[in-house]
């Protein structure tokens, strides 16, 4: 009875999906089924408030009678989390409740959609102008950071700066002042003073879109301490003939040329200039492949190959009707081993003899013969022929180094070491190296195949030049152990000299005199001032621009002279030298050696693809050569241009960096980089990328 | 024409050999020359000599001058040092090629 007197309570709310069970579960348990749950699914998901997640609700009503289970339930409701919302008890209530309820929905959607029309609205119009607004903002902090560099006054209320600026450029740089000046409405003009200073200044080149390249690679190795040889005015040309010489081919030079020249033709259009990675650093060296296509066109005309085969525009020069006996008088049959149809048929291979008159008729005029792309000892010949060429141009370029630290020599003022370094330097190398060129040249001009027996290989000889053999072999020329004698003597005097006579000379100078400063002529170091805009202030006293320089140039002072630094530094400089004039020698060999790698590779190419195309008779051969000919072309861009031309590259930049370079390049300063708000457009693309 | 010894070069030698053609073929000849050495060495030592020694008077003052200049020069003493290494190696060879004997048989009858 007391239990029917109670009143129906009810609890409603919501929950989460997961706890759900549990919580059912534990009302059962604690209300021991003097409740009533019921319980369905909200559809659609909805946002926690606590965790934020998005989770499925369950909404549930429970009924129970009782006063102390209604406690009992609603502390559960409280540990579980419950979101309770209040349950009227009436039908009326809740049917209002529930209208009321539902017209704030409506209107809380309505605000929010409007918002979020809003929103878009709003971020549309700024998206128009983030790009400018972006590159406004760099600009900015770009131009700050520029000023935090500078130091303020004595008086605080103007910026000093201090500049490098290259001396052809101090009457702009004073222009551009006044006009920045008057252009932004300063009462008081910037102004510029120019310092002394004993600093090295930065290094600056002037190139332009062809030299920029070449630069590029010689910076690469070190950027050229100030006013030194600039080695990249001659590599504009020595590079892409290095590299011809490795690479010689007709045809693919031309390829390479083509494809250099469709660069620099489109070089203004946008993609390319604005290209990413791989193609970046092909349209950077654009003038680059252009010359490097150009000489190997060249080269490849001289080697005679295009595309592994030989072009026969003169007529070769060995004759072979000259080796039948028929051409001659039977006097010469007798002395002379000729042909006639039934050697030939007997034998498979059979060799010209130059020795015959008529065989050989002079030299083809340009470049390597046609005929010893037929004949299977070409590579005899032709290796012969490429060492020789790669010593001689090795020489030649190590040489033209060398003549080149002269120049710097003769720019610092420091003609002592033209006597003492240069000169031993030119005799070591020309005594020993120049003399074997004389001994090729010579041996080129003076043997051919009558003496061919006799000829003395000039490897033999030029060792024995150096190992003074007690026999006495022929020699190349008469007279030949007295030159080389002298030769050997005049090198071995200049070595000591190349080793002592600079710190030798230096100390004897320092000795000599009481002060022995370093003889440069003082840079000019910029100084500029600008002034702020001090409006706030009154009138400002800020001084003239006539202030005086602090300090003007400072004391020459006595530089520390240490000998044994000096001794040691020129004793390495003389080792490296010496030793490293053989080594140089011999790497320059890579000349010969990426070139037979490139025509055998040619070659092989074509024997393997387009020889076997071509060699199919039957009707279908034509169809067959479509895709042979495809094959061909894709292997001989990737192998033969791309890969052999990376190489190639790679070994022509070798050679100029360590061959040429060491001969007289230190390669020690700093660049010259202005500010330059053209410098901050490719940090644009870069982010907007 | 017996190959040349002496680089004073000989002088160009044009010859018409009068060689039996095979009867029955309508081959025609080809006027067999033989190549001198004088001529070659006088057309490019011009040539080059043109650009490396009389183009630099005629390159247009302007910043670039000093640039050109230097490419005309060392364009013209690479390019004349790579030809005449190669004329001269062959000068005087010292062995001939050796050829297959269907080479032989082509040459004979295609080039001769």
């Amino acid at each position: 009875m007391q239990r029917l007197g109670a009143k129906l309570g009810f609890v409603s709310g919501l929950i989460n999906q997961g706890k759900a069970e549990a919580f059912g579960k534990t009302l059962w348990r604690a209300c021991k089924g003097h409740s009533i749950v019921t319980h369905a699914e909200l559809e659609g998901p909805l946002e926690d408030p606590e965790t934020g997640e998005v989770v499925k609700w369950y909404v549930f009503l429970i009924s129970f009678w009782g006063e102390q289970i209604g406690h009992k339930v609603k502390k559960i409701c409280d540990c579980y989390h419950c979101h309770v919302y209040p349950y009227p008890n009436t039908a009326e209530e809740r049917r209002e409740i529930q209208e009321g309820l539902n017209t704030r929905i409506q209107d809380l959607y309505t605000v929010l959609h409007k918002t979020e029309d809003y929103l878009r609205q709003v971020l549309c119009k700024a998206a128009e102008s983030v790009y400018s607004r972006v590159i406004q903002v760099k600009k900015m902090k770009a131009i700050y950071h520029m000023l935090n560099m500078c130091s303020f006054d004595v008086t605080n209320k103007c910026l000093i700066a201090e500049v490098w600026c290259p001396e052809a450029d101090l009457h702009e740089l004073r222009l551009a002042l006044e006009e920045g000046s008057r252009e932004s409405g300063a009462t008081i003009p910037s102004f510029m003073n120019t310092i002394p200073t004993k600093e090295t200044p930065p290094t600056l080149v002037r190139t332009n879109k062809f030299t920029e390249g070449f630069q590029n690679i010689v910076d690469a190795y070190g950027v050229g301490s100030y006013r030194e040889v600039n080695p990249a005015l001659f590599t504009i040309i020595t590079f892409p003939f290095l590299f011809a010489v490795m690479f010689g081919d007709l045809g693919h030079g031309f390829v390479m040329f083509l494809f250099a020249l469709l660069l620099v033709l489109n070089e203004d259009h946008p993609r390319l200039s604005q290209s990413q990675e791989i193609m970046w650093m092909f349209f950077n060296g654009r003038y680059i492949l252009l010359l490097m296509g150009l000489f190997s066109v060249y080269t490849g005309l001289i080697y005679n190959d295009c595309f592994s085969k030989s072009v026969n525009l003169f007529g070769s020069g060995w004759n072979v009707s000259a080796m039948y006996s028929s051409s001659h008088s039977p006097a010469e049959q007798r002395k002379m081993t000729l042909w006639n149809d039934s050697v030939i048929r007997h034998h498979r291979v059979l060799q010209l003899d130059p020795s015959v008159p008529g065989v050989f008729r002079g030299p083809y005029p340009l470049g390597i013969d046609p005929i010893w792309n037929l004949a299977t000892n070409r590579l005899t010949f032709l290796n012969s022929f490429k060492m020789k060429m790669s010593v001689i141009l090795g020489i030649i370029h190590m040489t033209f180094g060398v003549i080149l630290g002269i120049f710097n020599h003769l720019h610092f003022r420091k003609k002592f070491n033209i006597y003492l370094v240069s000169i031993p330097e030119l005799l070591f190398m020309l005594c020993i190296f120049g003399y074997l060129i004389f001994m090729i040249v010579y041996k080129w001009l003076v043997y051919s195949a009558e003496t061919s027996r006799v000829a003395p290989s000039i490897l033999i000889e030029f060792i024995n030049m150096f190992l003074f053999p007690a026999s006495d072999t022929g020699g190349l020329y008469p007279g030949q152990e007295h030159v080389q004698r002298l030769l050997l003597v005049i090198t071995a005097l200049s070595v000591p000299v190349l080793f002592l006579g600079k710190p030798l000379f230096l100390w004897w100078l320092h000795h000599g005199r009481s002060c022995f400063g370093v003889s440069r002529s003082g840079y000019t170091l910029v100084r500029k001032e600008s002034e702020e805009e001090v409006s706030l202030l009154g009138s400002h006293d800020i001084e003239e621009g006539n202030n005086q320089v602090e300090d003007g140039c400072r004391e020459v002072t006595c530089e520390e002279f240490n000998f044994g630094e000096i001794l040691m530094t020129q004793v390495i400089h003389s080792i490296e030298y010496c030793l490293g004039c053989v080594s140089n020698t011999a790497s320059y060999l890579r000349l010969w050696a990426l070139s037979l790698a490139h025509a055998q590779l040619s070659d092989v190419l074509w024997a393997m693809l387009m020889r076997v195309g071509l060699r199919v008779d039957a009707a279908y051969g034509v169809l067959l050569l479509l895709p042979v000919t495809a094959l061909f072309a894709v292997l001989t861009v990737f192998i033969l241009l791309i890969m052999e031309g990376l190489s190639a590259f790679l070994h022509a930049i070798r050679l100029h960096w360590v061959e040429f370079q060491n001969k007289f390049y230190v390669g020690a300063g700093t660049k010259f980089v202005p500010f330059s708000l053209r410098l901050l457009s490719s940090k644009f693309s870069d982010d907007m990328a | 024409m017996l190959g040349a010894r002496c680089p004073g070069g000989t002088s160009a030698h044009r010859s018409i050999c009068n060689s039996d053609s095979p009867p029955g073929l309508g081959i025609p000849r080809r006027a067999m020359t033989a190549h001198s050495f004088a001529l070659p060495v006088i057309i490019f030592t011009t040539f080059w000599g043109l650009i490396g020694i009389a183009g630099p008077w005629f390159v247009p003052k302007g910043p670039n001058r000093g640039v050109i200049i230097t490419m005309l020069v060392a364009t013209a003493v690479c390019c004349y040092l790579f030809w005449l290494i190669a004329i001269l190696a062959q000068l005087n060879p010292l062995f001939g090629p050796q050829l297959k004997n269907e080479t032989i048989w082509y040459v004979h009858f295609l080039w001769e």
